[in-house]
C-alpha cells in the first residue's frame, strides 16, 4: 500500500488555562503554545523512558521534504495514568500526531505533559487525550 | 489505640520496601493497623480518631500547582521579588531554571535536571507527582513518587543537638489539634525551594502546617524563615487533591536525562537533527 506522507499544518490559538500551567521536569519555553500543527507520518522511534517519553516520527514538511520530527511527552507513570503504555506504538506504525512547536522552527514538539496530552492517532486508532 | 485507615495493598506493595524497612531500621514500633482493598486505592475516612492524631492518609497529588513558591507571585513571573539578601540575590541571578519567565532551554543549570540532585526538601511538593503519608507513634513518613524520596519526621523529639546538614534535613515532628507540625533544621544549600531558582541557605528554619483541609483536599503551610537567605521570614500554601491511583515510579536516570536534554530540549535552541 503506497504510503501518502504528508504535513498537514493547522494553526490553532490554544488558550492556556492560566492556572493549570504545564510543568513537571521543565518548562515550555522553547515552544510555541500558541501554535498546534499536526504531523502525519510514520513511527521511527517510540522511547518510553523518564524525564519524558521521546516519539521519533517521520513525516513530510510544507515544501514536501521528509522530515524526522522528535515530539515530547509527559513523563511516563503520567503517561500511563492518562491510558497509554510502552506498547502503545511501535516504529513503522501509522501516526497523526498533534504538537506544539518548537520556536525555533526546529522539527521538534511537545505534545503532553502532566496536564494536558493532545490528540494521537495510530493505525487508524484514536488515543486517549485530554 | 487504633487510627482507622484504609490503605489499598497496591499502595503498601509500592510503599513496603521504604516504610517497613525503615521502620525496622529506627526500631520504630509496627505500622498502624491496615486493611487491604482492590488495586485502586481507597480514599480513607479522613476522620480524626479518638487518639487525637489526625488522619493524614492517602495519596496526595498536587494540584493545580504553580512553578514559585511566592504567594503573590504564583507562575514566577517576577520571581526576584521575594526579599533576598545580596548572598541569596548572586545565587538566584546564577540560576538558569526550566520554569517560569527566566525558564530557558538553553544550558539550564537546573540541579535536579542537569544532575539528578535531590529536588530538596520543599522542591518536593512542586511536581506533578503523587507523595503519601504513613503515620507511625514514633515517625512520620513522607514517601514520594519523584525519585523514590522519602523524608522521616521523628515524633515529639526534640532536634539533637549537632545536625549534621544534609539535603532533607532533620525534622521533628508534633500534632496541634488537626495538624502535623514538622520543624525542619539541617539542611544544606545546594537545593533549591521551587522551580524558578528561589536559594536557601544553610541556616534554614522550615515550619510545615500539614492538615486536612477536607475530606479530599491536603493543605501544608509552609514558614521558611532563613536570615542568611531572606530579610524576612515568608509564608506560602500548597494544596494536594486526594487521589485514588495507586503509587508508581518516576526515577531520575543521568542516561535518560542527556537523551532527552540532546534529542529535545537541545533541538529547540540549535535545530540540530534527530538522530
Amino acid at each position: 500500500m503506497e504510503k501518502r506522507l504528508f504535513l498537514a499544518s493547522t494553526l490553532a490559538l490554544v488558550v492556556l488555562a492560566a492556572a493549570s500551567p504545564s510543568f513537571a521536569h521543565h518548562g515550555t519555553a522553547g515552544y510555541d503554545m500558541s501554535k498546534t500543527i499536526t504531523l502525519t507520518g510514520t513511527v521511527a522511534k517510540y522511547e518510553w523512558s523518564n524525564p519524558h517519553i521521546t516519539l521519533l516520527l517521520d513525516a513530510k514538511d510544507e515544501k514536501g521534504q521528509m522530515q524526522r520530527w522528535s515530539l515530547e511527552l509527559s513523563a511516563p507513570l503520567l503517561m500511563k495514568r492518562f491510558g497509554w503504555s510502552s506498547t502503545t506504538m511501535k516504529p513503522g506504525d501509522q501516526i497523526v500526531a498533534e504538537a506544539h512547536p518548537s520556536r525555533n522552527g526546529a522539527p521538534v514538539g511537545i505534545s503532553g505533559t502532566a496536564t494536558f496530552l493532545l490528540k494521537f492517532v495510530v493505525n487508524g486508532t484514536e488515543l486517549p487525550h485530554t | 489505640m487504633q487510627i482507622r485507615r484504609t490503605v489499598s495493598m497496591a499502595t503498601m506493595t509500592s510503599i513496603a520496601k521504604f516504610a517497613l524497612a525503615v521502620s525496622l531500621l529506627c526500631c520504630s514500633s509496627t505500622l498502624l493497623a491496615q486493611t487491604t482493598a482492590p488495586r485502586q486505592v481507597a480514599k480513607s475516612a479522613g476522620a480524626r480518631s479518638s487518639s487525637s492524631v489526625p488522619d493524614l492518609s492517602g495519596n496526595w497529588l498536587i494540584g493545580p500547582g504553580s512553578p514559585s513558591f511566592d504567594a503573590n507571585d504564583p507562575a514566577g513571573k517576577n520571581a526576584q521579588q521575594l526579599p533576598m539578601t545580596p548572598w541569596a540575590r548572586e545565587k538566584f541571578n546564577a540560576a538558569k531554571p526550566p520554569f517560569g519567565d527566566r525558564g530557558t532551554f538553553d544550558k539550564p543549570n537546573d540541579p535536579v535536571q542537569e544532575y539528578c540532585d535531590p529536588p530538596g526538601l520543599t522542591r518536593l511538593y512542586g511536581y506533578p507527582w503523587q507523595f503519601t503519608i504513613v503515620q507511625t507513634p514514633a515517625y512520620v513518613y513522607i514517601l514520594f513518587e519523584y525519585y523514590h524520596e522519602w523524608r522521616l519526621v521523628t515524633m515529639n523529639q526534640p532536634h539533637p543537638k549537632d545536625v549534621d546538614s544534609t539535603w532533607l534535613g532533620d525534622s521533628v515532628g508534633k500534632y496541634e489539634g488537626d495538624a502535623l507540625i514538622i520543624d525542619t533544621v539541617g539542611l544544606n544549600d545546594k537545593s533549591w525551594l521551587d522551580n524558578v531558582g528561589h536559594p536557601h541557605s544553610d541556616a534554614l528554619h522550615l515550619i510545615e502546617r500539614i492538615r486536612r483541609a477536607s475530606h479530599d483536599l491536603l493543605q501544608i503551610d509552609m514558614t521558611f524563615d532563613d536570615p542568611k537567605a531572606y530579610t524576612k521570614s515568608w509564608t506560602t500554601q500548597r494544596t494536594f487533591k486526594l487521589s485514588s491511583d495507586p503509587m508508581g515510579e518516576t526515577m531520575c536516570s543521568l542516561s535518560e536525562n542527556e537523551d532527552f536534554q540532546k534529542n529535545i530540549m537541545d533541538r529547540t535552541v540549535s535545530g540540530a537533527p534527530a538522530k
